[in-house]
């Protein structure tokens, strides 16, 4: 008896373990790399038309930085010359910067390959190569939710570093001396062979602006 | 107070010291930003509130304290005079902004960023409050901004000790009502990054939507998808862990929970390192298809479909010697009323799911009444396997009907919508699962997921229809059927038994008097009727049956005022003083006099039951209630109750949490608010006088 007035009386208990729907307002999702695994292969076209791809810098640590010159965000690191800086300390270490451009035609950010090359050489930046990224290939293949968003890349191809450019998340250029400069550091570290301190980070800057965007 | 303002600015007065309750103005087209205040005064050695408030133009917005994958959280720089320390923000409750890949959480529209200043006796007699803030607006693109404001605020000498609340005053009140409120209620998280709320008394059917904030950045995937699930007495989401979770270090942030009526309720918690707990699966479409047709198909075999089989054994049994298309024929109307009742009940639960039921399958069970009048159906088809009398090509001809009387399609389609309405009251394996997936879906999954169910309880029969070499198998017709027929009638009586077993646990003793005496007097209608098929004193039996059946009908109805055995759901109540709401109590009382506190609640009320366990049930309140002589009347609507429903329509109410105070000797009952503190219980008690 004890067995049937259960299975009558606990049909609406027996609802009350349903599986629910999840959230409604989920991102569409993406993936993000793991740091200290193989960094995912990728080919994207420069500013000046040649097709770059990540296997051809086998041996070297490649530097990627996700940006948009309109972005307050980068602009405090391009005005102060702290990117620059950042950028002429990969090349004497023998690294190769890959300065990503994911906004694409419209957005904030969007450049042609002329326009990124003159933009280069206005800022006295020193990229190896500007990928124009504008359908958000590469952006959504690491994960790129902000500019400046870094990754680093070391010789035998594993990511090492994921995050943001420093630890202050603010546009105030007084804030560049106070602030942990993880990628500076980390450069620092691969250079010497020791391990980066802080190798994953919080990436901070404006959204990424990809197409096709709900 | 505007006539004031424009007085001022007419005769080009900007008084430093006047009472300014909100600051200057930084504006941009993007946002305009001041600062304000709760009230016009300060007193020396009490708390004071200022707060950043933040009007974005359409489209953009701003950031919470964890802006997401991308942003920054508003920053305040406060200067204040020695003797004033500034709390940090009391961060509403952000909404989320999905852009592509990204999840930001932030504010759109207006927000106030409340801060409490508390200050010394050794203020001077004015306050000066400076506040350095910056943020960050965003549409497509992000501009930061900041601004400097300054108040000023003459120090309160009020004698009541309570400085006026200024004009912005209820920017702060809004701004309460849209904080988290800290959960009551202990939070775990697994190593894998599932997180479990507990909530007593929710019913998590009701929850529609539920998802988390981390308070800091890499604690969770922003971005990730929450499976929500049901957990024990409470809901858990499935999070997938981010860079910076640590296991042990447990997980704070913020949940926020809507139900099916859009009512929102948002818990900030720390939840600790809890054990693993394997994520539930949410159920591809596929497989809620596959789970759907499997438990339509075991459900034939679980125990307490017993009536069924004896209906379905007979419907096989009348196959023999058929042709193969008949028997296609018969299976495929058997198969109809299956569907057909698949699917009306997948409409109905909709139906009343929407219209805020608490509904699961076989909730026409929960009616005495349909009870009671499976019972009597159970009873008549019983009778009438055992030769009690028969039916004419009819109504449920394909029960009973003898092997002359095999024709009916229509009789196997009744068939088949008996058997399912019979067969409710089980739950096959899979089923809950299908159900529970069926129904958490758009409506079209859920009567797919229905449909599938329906053809899987049809299936075994139309294959053993469809089976050339099963047909063979069956012995011709002959004597043998009849017996059979009468044999199978007791499983019917059986399961009439059941249901009247039910009925006594649903109504009572009466319950049972009323469906037992309907069923002699359908017993003694059949029987005429019977007598009347046989040719003998046809009027005559032909009147008492009718007179019988009308009696049996009247005693339903009767049935259906019976009050339940059992009292309200133990669901949301909680142990304490209080007594159930009803009209004639609540009359009652104040025709004596005496102060009454209502609470109309709701197991399916997140809301409802954080004030119930935060506030209502705090001992202070319980000590204040039993002191002052309050009687404490709860309703409980987690069923609809028309009487709750009317007394919650007077008061221009369409739904729960409400809370009023009817002070003593008659006076004017007040309405609280529908987010209740232990604090501002006992304020309103005070405030009545009480």
């Amino acid at each position: 008896m004890t067995f049937r007035r259960r299975s009558l009386l606990a049909l609406p208990a027996a609802l009350a373990l349903p599986l629910l729907r999840p959230g409604a307002a989920q991102a569409t999702s993406m993936a993000v790399p793991a740091v200290a695994a193989p960094a995912p292969a990728f080919t994207g076209t420069n500013s000046n038309g040649a097709q770059v791809s990540l296997a051809q810098f086998a041996g070297k640590p490649v530097v990627l930085e996700w940006t948009n010159d309109g972005c307050p965000y980068v602009r405090k690191f391009y005005n102060a010359g702290a990117m620059q800086d950042l950028q002429r300390q990969a090349a004497a270490m023998g690294a190769v910067w890959l300065s990503i451009i994911s906004s694409p035609p419209g957005e904030q950010g969007h450049v042609d390959g002329a326009g990124a090359n003159a933009l280069s050489q206005s800022r006295n930046a020193a990229p190896a190569h500007v990928l124009l990224d504008p359908e958000g290939r590469i952006g959504r293949i690491y994960g790129a939710t902000v500019t400046p968003h870094m990754f680093i890349i070391d010789a035998k191809g594993t990511l090492v570093y994921a995050g943001g450019a420093d630890s202050i998340p603010s546009t105030r250029q007084d804030d560049l001396a106070r602030a942990t400069p993880y990628v500076r550091d980390a450069l620092t570290a691969l250079a010497a062979g020791k391990p980066i301190a802080n190798p994953i980070t919080r990436p901070y800057g404006c959204v990424v602006k990809y197409r096709n965007q709900v | 107070m505007t006539a004031r303002l424009l007085l001022l600015l007419l005769i080009g007065l900007a008084a430093p010291d006047a009472r300014a309750l909100e600051s200057s103005i930084v504006s941009s087209p993007r946002a305009q930003a001041s600062l304000v205040t709760e009230a016009d005064a300060y007193l020396p050695g009490q708390p004071l509130r200022v707060g950043l408030r933040l009007r974005m133009a359409p489209g953009w917005y701003t950031y919470w304290q964890n802006p997401g994958d991308a942003g920054a959280a508003p920053e305040l720089v406060f200067s204040l005079p020695e003797g004033a320390t500034a709390s940090p923000i009391a961060w509403p409750t952000p909404a989320r902004h999905v852009t592509g890949p990204v999840m930001s959480y932030g504010y759109d529209g207006e927000v106030v960023l409340p801060v409490t200043i508390a200050t010394t006796q050794a203020l001077a007699d004015r306050l000066v409050i400076q506040v350095h803030a910056s943020w960050l607006v965003c549409e497509k693109i992000c501009v930061p901004e900041d601004g400097d404001f300054t108040l000023t605020l003459p120090a309160g000498t009020l004698p009541a000790g309570t400085p006026t609340p200024s004009a912005e005053a209820p920017l702060f009140a809004a701004a309460d009502a849209a904080t988290p409120r800290s959960a009551p209620w202990p939070a775990a998280v697994s190593p894998e990054g599932v997180l479990s709320l507990r909530i007593p008394g929710l019913d998590a059917t009701q929850v529609r939507e539920a998802w988390f904030a981390p308070l800091a950045w890499g604690q969770v995937v922003h971005s990730a998808p929450q499976a929500l699930a049901a957990a024990a007495d409470g809901i858990s989401l499935a999070l997938r862990p981010g860079p910076e979770f640590r296991h042990a270090a447990g997980l704070s942030g913020v949940v926020v929970i809507t139900d099916h009526a859009g009512r929102t309720s948002a818990l900030s918690l720390t939840a600790s390192p809890g054990p693993t707990i394997a994520p539930a699966a949410v159920l591809p479409l596929w497989q809620l298809v596959a789970f759907a047709v499997a438990a339509g198909m075991i459900l034939n075999l679980m125990p307490c479909v017993f009536p069924v089989l004896a209906m379905k054994a007979m419907a096989l049994a009348r196959l023999s010697g058929t042709a193969r298309r008949t028997a296609l024929a018969h299976a495929g109307a058997y198969s109809a009323g299956v569907v057909a009742t698949f699917l009306a009940l997948a409409g109905a639960l909709v139906a009343l799911r929407a219209a805020g039921a608490v509904v699961g399958w076989g909730f026409q069970f929960q009616s005495p009444v349909f009870v009671a009048a499976m019972a009597w159906l159970l009873f008549a088809v019983g009778l009438n396997m055992s030769g009690l009398y028969g039916i004419g090509g009819g109504a449920v001809a394909g029960i009973g009907g003898t092997a002359a009387q095999r024709g009916g399609l229509t009789g196997n389609f009744l068939t088949g919508l008996l058997a399912v309405l019979v067969a409710t009251p089980c739950t096959a394996p899979f089923m809950g699962a299908a159900i529970a997936g069926a129904l958490a879906a758009p409506l079209w999954v859920t009567l797919l997921g229905f449909l599938a169910m329906g053809i899987g309880f049809a299936l075994p029969y139309v294959a053993l229809a469809a089976i050339p070499a099963f047909a063979r198998l069956m012995p011709r017709p002959g004597a043998w059927m009849e017996t059979l027929r009468q044999a199978l009638a007791f499983p019917m009586y059986a399961a009439a038994v059941w249901m009247l077993w039910v009925v006594s646990l649903q109504t009572g003793p009466s319950g049972v008097l009323y469906t037992a005496g309907g069923m002699v007097l359908i017993g003694f209608a059949l029987w005429a009727l019977g007598l009347a098929q046989a040719g003998s004193g046809r009027r005559l039996a032909v009147a008492a049956s009718l007179a019988a059946s009308a009696a049996a009908i009247a005693l339903l109805s009767t049935l259906a005022t019976t009050p339940p055995a059992t009292a309200a759901a133990p669901g949301a109540v909680q142990a304490d003083a209080s007594q159930s709401f009803t009209l004639a109590r609540l009359a009652e009382l104040r025709g004596e006099g005496k102060p009454v506190f209502v609470n109309m609640t709701a197991a399916w009320c997140v809301t409802c039951i954080v004030n119930e366990q935060l506030a209502l049930a705090q001992p202070a309140v319980q000590q204040a209630f039993a002191a002052r002589g309050i009687t404490y009347l709860k309703g409980d609507w987690t069923r609809r109750d028309p009487a709750i429903t009317d007394y919650l329509r007077a008061l221009g109410r369409d739904g729960v949490p409400l809370y009023v105070l009817y002070p003593p000797r008659g006076g004017t009952p007040v309405v609280l608010p529908q987010i209740l503190t232990e604090q501002r219980v006992l304020d309103e008690l005070n405030r009545a006088g009480l």
